[in-house]
């Protein structure tokens, strides 16, 4: 760092560079510049900046692969693995999907993230009356390790890893792609995989919940503590900041209460009697990425590393590297891609790219450009991993690690960042946590607050969305292929479903749903882990909306707190 | 009944769909532009939704879809409205919907589409109108 007098000389000179400059500065676009999340942007930053944030190079950064990991989690980053790349999708039925997923391994794509319909997401078989109208709607429906059994045919799972974004009925999708594994005789000690299971955010953000929290928080906890003693490759829990972005949250109040979210898992886990280091390492983070604050997200990101790795160390006392590392995979949604001038998200999608990559983030899932007219196409989908990997192979910016560290604006934000995620973390401790949080609709509140704000000033052109709000075409055109899903696929997967139940070993499901009965009664702890029975139940071919129905019978649903 | 009653307006989120940023700015909208919000929240069965916009003596009712499930579940509601006597309560759908499934929506008796993209002052002003001519004033 700069010497005391040698700030004195730049702080001078600055002062001198702005007077001489005063009226030039008064003809800039705006009078002052924020953030999405309300940091200022000045207009330049110095080693002074840095100095009065109390930035250490050592402390503070550190090196790749070091604690507090701000540059990184591993010591090389990209100049040994390229990030994971990943692509949400899953079309109607097993049959279609399979099809496609293969397309996209044979691709390059070495993530896939399941899409499940809603139905399979709050645990309702496709004939459940709940689920009239929504089979297939938004993603796979599958709800048996039969339909496993086709969607994944011939997809290595030793190879392939695998993504679900299964929340509320996470322990399900887990059982079922440790029974998947099995058949395929991969060795679990190696298997590699990842699940949401993230059911905080449904009751903050995304609504796909179905027990009440306690209950939902057990069954995380009961996974997290399954694998962790015998998977460690596996991630059963992805803490989400992105639904929290797409509900409306700054970046800022995504990063905080994404951590806070995390440490209430990982508390709840500790509470039990579980040892932070056998279940620290099952966390991924699914961030958001929007390509509307460049220099942010990447600070995000940074200061994301570096808070988890403190507090991991600091207040959970975690002593294994492994648990210190947060494992970064954002994710870009569709609330700032548009239907006007489509393919301009072609060029939004490659810029999150960069970022990501610039943020030195594990895998990334980025969106397609055709996602704001329905399932995005095989084309669209092909096209976002043609733009990581040319930002991957093409632009050079993998070769060399955490390349912005040093930038004044950068490490200042990121220092900007963590203060203010220290802080929110500190309001949702005042509030009495995370649980209480979701009670009196505090999260809830402040989503809509700030979607609210973005609204408005969007509409009011203050957001300049080019092709939307400025720079508009009198003739809209429209992707030539726009994906919709056959309503008959639901008629046949209602078929499919009751032909299951018919051929399998039905005394074996009863059996093992009754041991899920009885423990879920029975009070939560390290010796009434539930996911035994689960992976039992799934393996003797019980759906998941039977599993469902089971809990829902002892823990009852959830219902939301209004907010309006 | 109080003429100077402001509109009243039930939101509401039909089927299994969780996605309420929507509905709930549009909410925020329409309160800030004097109008009486009841919000059903998510989760919400067809019958649990008509029935809701009986009891509350709503002006409009407004619907929220993102999960592509209102094909089903919209005309299912205008049946029933008009089953229970509340047929000549408007309704409006807003989200995510496909340009194509317009027609059909209106056929079924939805008074207006609003989809991605749609300004909250259009939002509001539609409403306003619709409920103040619509026939539910009637009964005023």
């Amino acid at each position: 760092m700069e010497s005391k007098e040698e700030l004195n000389r730049i702080r001078s000179a600055q002062t001198e560079w702005e007077k001489e400059n005063a009226a030039e500065f008064q003809k800039e676009r705006k009078k002052e510049f924020f953030t999405h999340s309300g940091f200022p942007a000045k207009r330049i930053y110095t080693p002074v900046d840095l100095e009065e944030k109390g930035f250490d190079y050592l402390k503070d950064l550190g090196f790749p692969g070091d604690y507090p990991y701000t540059r990184g989690v591993n010591p090389s980053m990209y100049r040994r693995f390229i990030w994971g790349m990943a692509k949400y999708t899953g079309f109607p039925t097993p049959e279609e999907s399979n099809k496609f997923w293969r397309s996209q391994v044979a691709a390059g794509q070495n993530i896939l993230s399941i899409a499940y319909d809603l139905p399979t997401q709050l645990g309702y078989d496709p004939d459940h009356p709940l689920a009239e109208g929504e089979v297939g709607r938004v993603g796979i429906s599958m709800c048996s390790l039969r339909d496993w059994e086709t969607a994944l045919s011939g997809i290595d799972l030793s190879k392939v890893l695998v993504n679900q974004v299964m929340n509320a009925a996470g322990a399900v999708g887990i059982a079922s792609h440790i029974a998947m594994a099995e058949k395929q005789g991969v060795d679990l000690a190696r298997l590699r995989g990842t699940c949401q299971n993230d059911i905080i955010k449904e009751y903050t953000a995304r609504g796909n919940y179905v027990y009440p929290p306690k209950h939902a928080l057990r069954l995380v906890c009961d996974a997290l503590h399954y694998c962790g003693e015998r998977m460690p490759s596996y991630r059963p829990l992805e803490v989400c900041g992105q639904h929290l972005g797409e509900k409306g949250a700054t970046p800022l109040h995504e990063a905080a209460h994404c951590l806070a979210n995390a440490f209430t898992y990982l508390q709840s886990a500790v509470d039990r009697g579980v040892d932070i280091d056998t279940v620290a390492p099952g966390l991924n983070f699914f961030t958001g990425i929007r390509h509307t604050g460049f220099f942010e997200e990447i600070a995000k990101h940074r200061a994301i590393r570096r808070v988890y790795a403190r507090v991991l160390k600091e207040k959970f006392g975690a002593k294994n590297p492994r648990s210190l590392i947060c494992r970064l995979v954002p994710a870009q949604g569709g609330i700032e891609l548009h239907r006007e001038q489509y393919l301009n998200n072609i060029a939004r999608i490659a810029i999150c790219a960069v970022e990501a990559s610039l943020s030195g983030v594990q895998a990334m899932a980025l969106a397609s450009y055709d996602e704001q007219f329905g399932i995005p196409t095989v084309e669209a989908n092909i096209n976002t991993i043609r733009c990581q990997q040319i930002v991957a192979y093409e632009t050079g910016i993998p070769d060399v690690v955490d390349p912005l560290a040093g930038s004044y604006f950068v490490e200042w934000l990121t220092s900007e960042f963590e203060e203010g995620i220290m802080k929110e973390l500190a309001n949702v401790e005042r509030i009495g946590g995370v649980l209480k949080g979701i009670e009196q609709g505090y999260f809830q509140r402040k989503y809509a607050e700030d979607a609210y704000r973005w609204q408005k000033a969007f509409e009011k052109g203050e957001m300049m969305r080019v092709g939307v709000n400025c720079f508009r075409e009198e003739e809209e055109s429209r992707p030539v292929r726009v994906y919709r899903c056959d309503p008959n696929i639901e008629e046949r997967r209602v078929a499919e479903v009751k032909e299951l139940r018919r051929s399998r070993d039905n005394g074996r499901v009863k059996q093992a749903l009754e041991e899920i009965k009885k423990r879920a009664s029975a009070d939560s702890g390290v010796d009434n882990n539930l996911m035994p029975p689960i992976i039992e139940a799934v393996k003797a071919y019980a759906t998941t909306g039977e599993i469902c129905d089971v809990l829902r019978g002892v823990w009852g649903e959830y219902e939301e707190h209004q907010i309006i | 009944m109080d003429q100077t009653r402001p509109i009243r307006v039930l939101l509401a989120k039909p089927g299994l769909d969780g996605h309420d940023r929507g509905v709930i700015v549009v909410a925020m909208a329409l309160r800030d532009a004097g109008m009486e919000v009841i919000y059903t929240g998510r989760h919400q069965s067809a019958e649990q939704i008509a029935e809701a916009a009986i009891q509350e003596d709503v002006d409009v009712v407004g619907l929220s879809s993102l999960a592509d499930a209102h094909g089903v579940v919209v005309p299912k509601i205008i049946r029933l409205l008009r089953q229970k006597g509340g047929g000549n309560i408007p309704v409006v759908l807003g989200g995510f919907i496909q340009p194509e499934d317009v027609p059909s929506l209106k056929e079924a008796g939805v008074a207006g589409v609003f989809g991605i993209g749609s300004k909250l002052d259009d939002i509001v002003a539609f409403i306003r109108g619709i409920g103040k001519t619509g026939a539910a004033s009637q009964k005023r």
